[in-house]
């Protein structure tokens, strides 16, 4: 009989830590992979000696990333290991240190994110089926496409598209590990440059190098290490699935979103209504309209209205990516889930400052990565 | 008159006009697919030996469209555009348009195949690549 995250014992983020995203520099990934673990462990107030396994999610550093990182922390001899999925690497590294926690084969886990990035090829393009378009489709005309499409039915404007990346930068305005820090207005999102379709650069992610790390732990260990049990926030649903076949040209993306939110409410027994804080797949505007309305958080065709009656900002219904999202914190791959849940554990501890979404119990973190993965989380603050 | 190929022969017949596409069905579940592919069946499982080449007819209709001002692809400049076309067959494809621009279009347009000169390869042999445009009825 399978089981899910919630039927295992009680697993908790204890520690953050992130190094700020940026433009690639001269930067190692052992100094800014470091700089984040060094912060988790300071904020979870223990020692390195007592993580008891550890996952790296990384995409373009190259082969075996962990040890030459973290030994320089003391090398305690643990299991490491590397964890690629694509832009969903990081979600997916977070995702093994709960399983690794919730069935007891350790107490403490690490999941840390770090890239730097490079030009390492993906795998999809190795399998020797091509089609008609190629490189000439990257992935912000794939959205380019989506947005057309959702223009046509929805009857929505670029402009309504684009508030997205104006609600997006000012929360990133306030986050001082975001890549883009800047507010901007409708005029300057809108006035491009140009990339594809209704896209304009600032409706794209930056995709820049940085860390972010996350420490979980079991009740027992809380216990044992004398961790501040009222900062600790409870992962309550842990999902990931992969696309299926979608007949006539349904948007396979928000597809696969509903169906892995879907099954990540059922486990934690909870609605879109539950959630007051949500990181979501914002690598391009468009996303987060088509995402909203995949997750129940408004009807469909209505993602577009829910940005523009402000239900999505800090103090609405639901913060939507209050940390800036990928659009302004930045996508540096790896990092990206674990940064998401690093977020929603400083919202769901009140610990968030000036972005705080106030009351915040419950978030949901999604990332999507090509190929095509979908993995979700659900954090709880009891 | 200098030698015509098609640039991606796996994908469409590059001699006559209009061109069809070289598409995949399964023998036992119906799918069709394309680009082709000889791995296994992404609807059913089915082993290679269940897929059958089939020609699809390069006639569709219009989903959504985007121009490109920005990539990486080769032997094309900026803008041009890309169209999403579902095919009277069943799949939607991604090609690019005759249209550059993307002026006039819209979703739900009927669209067909067409093979225009890409300039010539380094044998001199003039390169043909399959574009969908409006279809004339």
């Amino acid at each position: 009989m399978s089981k899910t995250l919630i039927d295992l014992r009680p697993v908790y983020v204890v520690g953050i830590g992130l190094h700020r995203y940026q433009r690639l520099s001269e930067t190692t990934y052992v100094d800014l992979g470091l700089t984040a673990v060094r912060a988790a462990l300071a904020d979870a107030k223990i020692q390195w000696s007592e993580v008891e396994a550890a996952y790296t999610g990384t995409a373009f550093i190259g082969m075996a990333a962990s040890r030459p990182m973290l030994r320089h922390l003391g090398a305690t001899g643990i299991p490491m290991a590397q964890v690629e999925n694509a832009s969903a690497s990081g979600s997916t590294a977070f995702r093994q240190a709960c399983l690794e926690v919730a069935s007891g084969i350790s107490d403490v886990a690490l999941a840390v994110g770090v890239d730097k990035p490079g030009p390492i090829a993906g795998a999809p393009g190795k399998t020797n089926i091509r089609d008609l378009v190629g490189a000439r489709v990257l992935p912000f005309t794939h959205f380019a496409l989506l947005a057309n499409d959702y223009m046509n039915r929805n009857h929505v404007t670029a402009e309504q598209i684009a508030l997205v990346a104006v609600k997006n930068n000012r929360n990133g305005a306030r986050n001082p590990y975001a890549q883009r820090q800047k507010q901007v207005t409708l005029e300057e999102v809108m006035a491009g440059p140009a990339i594809s379709g209704a896209l304009t650069r600032l409706q794209c992610c930056p995709v820049g190098e940085g860390a972010a790390a996350v420490i979980v732990a079991s009740e027992d260990a809380i216990a044992r290490l004398e961790i501040d049990r009222n900062r600790a926030v409870r992962a309550v649903a842990s999902v990931t699935r992969t696309e299926r076949v979608y007949r006539e040209a349904k948007n396979f993306d928000a597809e696969l979103t509903g169906e892995t939110v879907a099954q990540a409410y059922r486990e934690a027994s909870m609605t879109a209504r539950d959630l007051d804080v949500l990181e979501l797949h914002d690598a391009f505007t468009i996303e987060e309209l088509l995402y909203l309305e995949a997750m129940g958080l408004c009807a469909p065709g209505e993602g577009a209205r829910m940005i523009e009656s402000g239900a999505a900002d800090i103090g609405g219904q639901c913060a939507v990516s209050a940390s800036g999202g990928l659009l302004a914190m930045g996508h540096p791959i790896g990092p990206t889930g674990v940064g998401q849940i690093a977020e929603l554990t400083r919202q769901l501890r009140g610990e968030a400052g000036d972005r705080q979404q106030p009351n915040a119990r419950v978030g949901l973190a999604h990332m999507v990565g090509v190929g095509a993965v979908c993995v979700v989380h659900i954090l709880r603050k009891d | 008159m200098a030698e015509s190929v098609p640039a991606q022969p796996a994908l469409y017949s590059g001699s006559e006009n209009p061109p069809s596409l070289n598409g995949g069905r399964c023998h036992r579940c119906g799918y069709v697919f394309f680009p082709p592919q000889q791995y296994g069946c992404e609807s059913c499982g089915a082993p290679p030996e269940e897929l059958e080449a089939v020609t699809l007819p390069g006639r569709g209709k219009l989903h959504s469209f985007a121009t490109v001002h920005l990539h990486q692809g080769k032997g094309i400049e900026a803008p041009f555009t890309v169209g999403v076309i579902l095919l009277d067959d069943g799949p939607a494809i991604r090609s690019i348009l005759t249209n550059r621009t993307g002026q006039g279009l819209k979703a739900g347009v009927r669209m067909s195949a067409t093979i225009v000169s890409q300039g010539s390869d380094e044998q001199g042999r003039e390169v043909m690549e399959l574009r969908f445009e409006k279809a004339a009825r």
